[in-house]
């Protein structure tokens, strides 16, 4: 049965895999482009840093792209027929949904490798001063992170029927509406940021995608 | 198991127009049940009830023996459904489709499903999105059938397709019927195609049950009678009138019975009537005026 | 052979099927040995309920036309000739049978129908 949803999960996510590998490969090798050094003695120390600075945005937005796109085509072919194949095949929902889950993080693996690779090669293809260190690993484990809290949160709102999702995106709509509204009535209370706060300063669950992603740094 | 689908006081709010209510169903093993019903009298909910889509408020579902919603993933792999809309995953090809239904379905047959891709005209590299409605309509009787079911549950599964395709469907419908005992319920508005199939009738108006008979006695329940020189009261006619006008040409009237009989014709004499004609209804006449009788009552 | 079935007449299908395969043996379409098409074949062919082709089967069975050999399938009996006179004389009478229904129907006599007959015969 597994082989069977592993096989449509390609099907489905064939071109997004292809895409994605290239892209994540990319990125680090993009990051590093603008450090190349012609002069050897003109190691700028902070103008290194401040590429990697520049750069960090890029990688947490890869992340929560490759798991958007990856539950959308995990999801997308059952939202369109409204999931009504899968409620007649006789496997348990969740059974179903462990499934769907497991297929997508496996094909997930290639882009997430991708990544890894390109780290590597370009931490050996920069000329680093000393002082700083190339962190490839660090970077992509926490990448491969992101992007799999990224595809689970994305999925978990698939799964359900449009009309879930459809709350889903109602409440952040509200919650939105009602900072503005707060505001407006003059009231000082930052409502989305200290759910943004407690959500991504540690020990908030998304504060991985925060903060800086230097693949070099000191 | 005495029936292949055994409901009990069913209750379910579909909408703001009705709900469905003490709805007794019972398919008899190995019967081929006609459902039928006009548009938006509740066949599709009932159905969604049947495969556990559907939580009901009050009374009871048993299907092949289970209880439904509680086992359904063990009724839902003997059970064959076939939807009203399409809903197959359009990307895959025919191939990859079976593939992935064989994968679930333990009773899978690929010597029946190869047979059938044949006598379809199936080609197996098309894309399911790619199909004609005629080819989707065979392409889902195909895998239902395929898994060899205990049970087929097919909602409209003509409704759209060409005449050749729904002939295609119908054909290897019932040849999967002659093999064994597999139940077969199917909804429907065609009411034509449905009788020559089926072998029992139930009838759903507005989310009640009005009507539960096999076939012939549905059929033979009902008939017009041309008649003339009729007093125009009868005293305890030995059958049912239902309705009495004239033929709109001669001076004979028509009259829709219950309940004839052919010796009958004896009391007609004795009351000085003159019975020219006795005419039986068809399926889709014995429905109208089932509705009609029921709606006015 | 099994064109038009006609779900609406008052005559049960499987008697409408049963009458076909027995004007076929009258007419000597079909001879002794002649297998009939598998319950499964011919319900499929002319979509009707299994059931009936069954009963079509049993009730020739039943008028000593066919054998169900278990397993086998149904098979055309020896028809004597006699047998086959007697089953043209019976689908005679059916046509006559339904002639006169049809002709009550219109409100014609017996002797506007008998003229008829005549006429038309003196033609042919």
């Amino acid at each position: 049965m597994f082989k069977e949803i592993l096989r449509t999960e390609w099907n489905w996510s064939r071109y997004a895999v292809v895409v994605t590998v290239v892209a994540a490969f990319a990125l680090p090798l993009v990051a590093i482009q603008p450090t190349g050094m012609e002069s050897q003695s003109l190691y700028d120390t902070t103008a290194i840093m401040n590429v990697m600075r520049r750069y960090s945005p890029w990688f947490g937005g890869l992340a929560m792209l490759l798991g958007l796109v990856f539950a959308t085509t995990t999801w997308g072919a059952d939202h369109r027929g409204h999931h009504v194949y899968a409620l007649t095949l006789p496997v348990p929902r969740w059974q179903y949904v462990v499934m769907r889950y497991s297929a997508g993080l496996l094909l997930l693996c290639a882009p997430l490798a991708a990544m890894w690779f390109g780290c590597l090669v370009a931490s050996a293809a920069a000329q680093i001063p000393t002082g700083l260190q190339a962190y490839p690993y660090a970077l992509s484990l926490r990448f491969a992170l992101a992007t799999v809290l990224a595809f689970s949160v994305f999925f978990a709102i698939s799964a359900g029927t449009t009309r879930t999702a459809a709350y889903v995106l109602t409440v952040l709509l509200v919650v939105g509406l009602g900072q503005v509204g707060i505001n407006v009535f003059g009231l000082d209370r930052n409502v989305i940021g200290w759910i943004l706060d407690s959500l991504v300063v540690w020990p908030g669950p998304l504060e991985i995608f925060t903060g800086e992603w230097m693949l070099i740094d000191v | 198991m005495d029936h292949a689908i055994q409901t009990k006081a069913l209750r379910y709010r579909a909408g703001k127009e009705f709900e469905i209510r003490d709805l007794a169903l019972k398919v008899p093993v190995g019967s081929v049940y006609g459902f039928l019903g006009p548009n938006g009298s509740g066949k599709t909910t009932t159905i969604r009830l049947l495969l556990g889509q559907l939580r009901p408020r009050a009374g009871s579902i048993s299907v092949l023996g289970y209880d439904v919603p509680d086992q359904t993933t063990q009724m839902l792999a003997h059970t064959g459904y076939v939807p009203e809309r399409p809903h197959l995953y359009p990307s895959l090809t025919v191939n990859e489709a079976m593939q992935l239904h064989a994968a679930f379905f333990k009773n899978w047959d690929w010597s029946r499903a190869e047979e059938l891709v044949t006598q379809f005209g199936l080609r197996r590299d098309q894309r399911i999105g790619r199909l004609s409605k005629g080819e989707t309509g065979k392409a889902m009787m195909l895998l239902a059938l395929a898994q060899t079911p205990s049970l087929l549950i097919l909602d409209e599964p003509t409704d759209g397709l060409d005449p050749v395709a729904r002939r295609d469907v119908l054909s290897a419908l019932v040849e999967y019927v002659s093999g064994g005992d597999a139940a077969v319920f199917i909804s429907s508005h065609l009411v034509h195609e449905l009788e020559r199939v089926c072998d029992w009738v139930g009838v759903l108006d507005r989310g009640r049950l009005i009507s539960e008979l096999p076939m012939e006695t549905f059929k033979n329940g009902l008939k017009r009678l041309r008649v003339g020189s009729a007093p125009a009261h009868l005293d305890d006619p030995p059958f049912a009138v239902l309705a009495r006008e004239g033929d709109g040409v001669s001076a004979y009237e028509l009259w829709l019975v219950r309940g004839w009989q052919d010796p009958m014709h004896q009391y007609l004499a004795s009351i000085g009537a003159d019975l020219r004609e006795v005419i039986d209804l068809d399926l889709e006449e014995g429905f109208v005026e089932l509705l009609r009788t029921a709606r006015t009552a | 052979m099994f064109e038009q079935l006609d779900s609406r007449s008052p005559t049960p299908l499987y008697d409408q099927i049963a009458a076909r395969i027995r004007v076929a043996v009258a007419a000597g379409d079909l001879t002794e040995g002649d297998a009939l098409p598998s319950v499964r074949r011919l319900a499929g062919q002319l979509r009707v309920n299994p059931a009936t082709v069954v009963q079509a089967y049993r009730s020739l069975e039943t008028d000593g036309f066919v054998e169900m050999k278990q397993g086998a399938g149904t098979f055309i009996n020896s028809v004597t000739d006699d047998r086959r006179d007697a089953e043209r004389e019976s689908a005679a009478r059916h046509l006559v049978q339904h002639m006169l229904v049809e002709a009550k129907r219109l409100g014609l006599s017996r002797g506007t129908i008998v003229g008829a007959v005549k006429r038309e015969i003196g033609e042919a």
